[in-house]
């Protein structure tokens, strides 16, 4: 019983980190068809604002708030900067924009902050330990699972009941018909950005919130949840993003309890293997998408 | 016809005068760069002729360099050294030892087989989704080498490997991939891959196979990548999992990217000049870091340089310095206009 | 009210309109008919704003609108039906009639109003408001585009080939629906295959053959012409 609540904790917290990533890249692809490779750089971005204003002394719900809050600029920086110049261009160029933008970001942390790993303070609260049931876990883990279930709520909310949320899935659909009805595209794709930025910042607190430190090159691995939680759960569904997410968590924290101690390093490979069987079986991904017709 | 080959001669001259002279010149930090631009001209043309040809972005290529290096390090590091460069390594292949020359075909070989086995999942993906997955590909490539200490001596780095490449060598390998490059480019599987890559659904309608030549194409691409990785390890002799990873993916497209993704002129062109940027930032790198300008060393600065250039080069000239024409094809039309 | 003078659309190369003029008066419903390929559809695209204007101009009660952005076009009062029909598949019809008024989203009770009176106009739609407007049949799905459109209380209406795709009995009761709407007083242009029923609304009407403009007069006079199949096919 013990071992199946750890279990489902388990599960159920990187679930929810994971879902988060993957729906604020999706966010930006299913309106634009465009990945985003710099996605993983706002993290990158929230995780050192905690640091730069780490020493001011302020609460740390209010320097969380401007983490966030960078993370947002820099979404909609994202959006100015790689992919409103190459647009028009063609897919392919915005890909490498946005991977051009990544590295620029990456390395622009580097040089001006330090290549080694920064400390970013964390809430007392984060580490505490609460037992349910006869399992230990760090009060975090709650955490992450109440903040992906209100933002998964609010953001499920935003898109069904509000205006915006409407013109942005009308938009995802028919890009052109919605500016023919007078949806403006601009205001669009930078709400677009500016939640994925919200996405980014506040999972990225959670998911720096594990080791405490910040390094340039920490955006990678979330980066690859978001790509591989999308890819399976179908690319341009919201829903498909948040299944996808649960799916590689369930996955990973399967491998994590049962693979043999000299496999475990191996475990990305035996996950990203197991999702490449997934897109064998089905290349479109499992749930299905927005009805389209054409090739993604 | 005429066209190609002139494209194939002008390419490949232009490839000999800068070996010939930097020869003339004799100096060592020349003969570096320069065989260090042979190789980078090997990996950058496998990569062209599949994401030329297919229009998919692929971030795999480095991790198949990896292979190729690997493999060729293990089949040639000499039996005294094995113990102690790769001390975890299978017993059935201490004893092996073979040529370089032979170890870096091998390696193409080998890196060509592990393309084809893992690859053909991402060819039926649609675009965002193949490069998606050929990211993960890179990622699952580098966990690989850098935790499978049997092979590769894990995240350490691996010494040992004999200098068998020289500025000839490295020269005539990319010679030899130029003109792969352009004779897959002009035959039945490459001409019917960019069909599909301009008009997917007509050409299925046609009874091509897409996702068959996709297949093909990386395969091919994987099998030079593998030889590139070889030729490097025997370049530098010691390397660890790191050098397959992002910055030399991120180095390697933007060769390709500046100098046009579908031309093979693009990818020789945009070798050479993002070769002479990077050597010259890394210049300026190394002058800021002797003169001790700023309090810690200065790095990244080349990156960022780089990035910029791509993004500016993406926003101007979307298709590159080469966008659609080769060399050959814009001579012809220059003399058919002046006629 | 809208003016079209020497508009010219071209697709790279090729000139897919070259340089045709016409005008639609206020309360008018004006019908450009033609063959497939004369350039109809690219005409009105261009002046819905989807597609640039190589050449020419389009004014719109005296104002040049001929560069506007599709976002633009519709906030002058211009609603296009593209041929498409593009409805939204996910969202209900509820939610693309809300669509259809986002310009005037401020103004709940009188988007609330038009909703009304839009459901009441096509009882169909009443039905399904809460269905998925995928899931409706290509008759309904073109009432719901025009109802979609008519939401932002436009001046002047572009439909592209309402009857394409739809079965005659279908079509007739499409455009018994148009001309309901004409009676309403908005303008409307009107890009039709069938030229028949165009005909049977239209108080003017244009014929588009490759590109230019081979005939106008009203309505009575263009159906009156013996050789609309030569202008048609070509003499």
């Amino acid at each position: 019983m013990t071992f199946a609540i750890q279990f489902l904790i388990d599960v159920l917290s990187l679930g929810g980190a994971y879902a988060l990533m993957a729906l604020g890249l999706v966010i930006v692809y299913g309106i634009l068809r465009l990945v985003n490779f710099a996605y993983g750089e706002l993290i990158m971005v929230a995780g050192y604002s905690m640091f730069l204003v780490g020493g001011s002394g302020l609460p740390w719900l209010i320097m969380a708030m401007v983490a966030v809050g960078m993370a947002v600029l820099a979404g909609i920086a994202t959006d100015y900067i790689a992919f409103r110049p190459v647009r028009a261009k063609s897919v392919t160029a915005v890909l490498i924009t946005s991977f051009a933008f990544s590295t620029l970001l990456q390395n622009a942390a580097l040089l001006f902050i330090s290549p080694r790993p920064q400390t970013v303070p964390l809430p007392d609260l984060f580490s505490e330990t609460v037992t349910i049931g006869g399992a230990i876990t760090p009060l975090r883990n709650l955490i992450t699972i109440a903040a992906a279930v209100i933002l998964l709520a609010l953001f499920a909310l935003l898109m069904r009941r509000t205006v915006l949320g409407i013109a942005m899935r009308a938009a995802a659909t028919n890009f052109t018909m919605a500016r023919m009805l007078g949806v403006p595209a601009n205001l669009i794709i930078s709400s677009a950005f500016a939640i994925s930025g919200f996405l980014a910042g506040v999972v990225g607190l959670l998911w720096i919130g594990r080791i405490g430190t910040v390094v340039p090159g920490i955006g990678l691995e979330p980066l690859l949840v978001a790509f591989i939680a999308t890819v399976i759960g179908g690319m341009r569904s919201l829903s498909g993003a948040v299944v996808g997410g649960f799916l590689l968590a369930l996955i990973d924290t399967t491998l994590n309890y049962t693979l043999p101690q000299d496999l475990l390093k191996f475990r990305d490979a035996f996950t990203f293997s197991l999702v490449i069987l997934i897109l064998l079986w089905r290349p479109e991904g499992l749930v299905k998408g927005p009805a389209s017709g054409q090739r993604t | 016809m005429k066209q190609h080959l002139l494209t194939a001669a002008l390419l490949a001259g232009l490839v000999i005068v800068v070996v010939l002279v930097t020869q003339a010149l004799g100096i060592r930090l020349y003969d570096r760069i320069v065989t260090n631009l042979c190789i980078s001209l090997v990996l950058v043309l496998g990569l062209q002729l599949f994401m030329g040809n297919s229009g998919i972005l692929s971030f795999a290529h480095m991790g198949f360099m990896g292979v190729g290096a690997y493999t060729s390090a293990v089949l040639t590091i000499p039996v005294q050294m094995k113990g102690m460069a790769l001390p975890d390594l299978y017993p059935f292949l201490h004893g092996v030892e073979l040529s370089p020359y032979l170890a870096i075909g091998a390696a193409g070989i080998l890196a060509a087989l592990v393309a084809a086995a893992i690859s053909y999942p991402l060819m039926r993906l649609s675009d965002a989704a193949a490069v998606i997955t050929s990211f993960a590909l890179l990622v699952v490539l580098y966990t690989a080498m850098t935790h499978w200490s049997a092979l590769t001596n894990g995240p350490r780095t691996l010494f040992g490997l004999p200098k068998a490449t020289n500025l000839h060598l490295a020269a005539l390998v990319a010679i030899i991939a130029l003109v792969g490059a352009l004779a897959f480019k002009e035959s039945r599987t490459g001409r019917l891959l960019r069909a599909s890559r301009d008009d997917e659904r007509a050409a299925a309608a046609m009874g091509v196979n897409i996702p068959a030549l996709r297949w093909r194409a990386f395969i091919l691409a994987a099998f030079f990548a593998g030889v590139g990785g070889a030729l490097w390890g025997h370049f530098i002799t010691s390397f660890s999992p790191k050098a397959f990873y992002l910055k030399e993916t991120f180095v390697i497209l933007s060769m390709l990217v500046i100098g046009g993704t579908n031309t093979v002129t693009g990818a020789v062109v945009g070798t050479f000049i993002v070769t002479a940027a990077y050597e010259g930032l890394r210049g300026v790198e190394g002058v800021l870091n002797d003169a001790k300008v700023t309090a810690e060393p200065v790095i990244g600065l080349t990156e960022i340089v780089l990035s910029l250039a791509m993004i500016a080069v993406l926003i101007l000239k979307p298709g590159g310095l080469f966008p659609t024409r080769e060399i050959g094809a814009l001579i012809a039309r220059r003399m058919e206009r002046k006629k | 009210m809208l003016e079209v003078e020497e508009l010219e659309v071209r697709y790279g190369a090729i000139r897919a309109v070259r340089g045709i003029s016409l005008r639609v008066a206020s309360g008018e419903l004006v019908a450009l008919v033609g063959a497939n390929g004369a350039g109809k559809s690219s005409t009105l695209m261009c002046i819905a704003g989807a597609l640039k204007a190589a050449a020419g101009s389009v004014h719109l009660d005296g104002e040049d609108i001929t560069s506007g952005k599709p976002e633009t076009i519709v906030r002058r009062g211009i609603a296009t039906v593209p041929e498409t029909r593009d409805v939204f598949p996910d969202l209900t019809v509820d939610e693309n009639l809300m669509l259809g008024s986002y310009i005037r989203r401020g103004d709940g009770k009188g988007v609330a109003e038009d909703r009304a009176r839009m459901l009441s106009l096509f009882p169909r739609l009443a039905e399904r408001a809460a269905q998925p407007a995928g899931t409706l049949s290509g008759g309904e799905q073109q009432m719901l585009v025009i109802a979609r459109a008519m939401m932002s209380r436009p001046k002047v209406l572009l439909l592209d080939e309402p009857s394409l795709g739809l079965a005659p009995v279908i079509v007739d009761q499409i455009f018994e629906m148009i001309a309901v709407l004409k009676k309403t007083g908005v303008t409307i242009l009107l890009v039709e295959q069938n030229v028949g029923k165009a005909l049977s609304v239209a108080d003017r009407a244009y014929v588009m053959r490759l590109g230019r403009i081979a005939a106008s007069g009203t309505a009575a006079e263009i159906g009156a012409q013996t050789d609309l199949s030569a202008l048609y096919l070509g003499a």
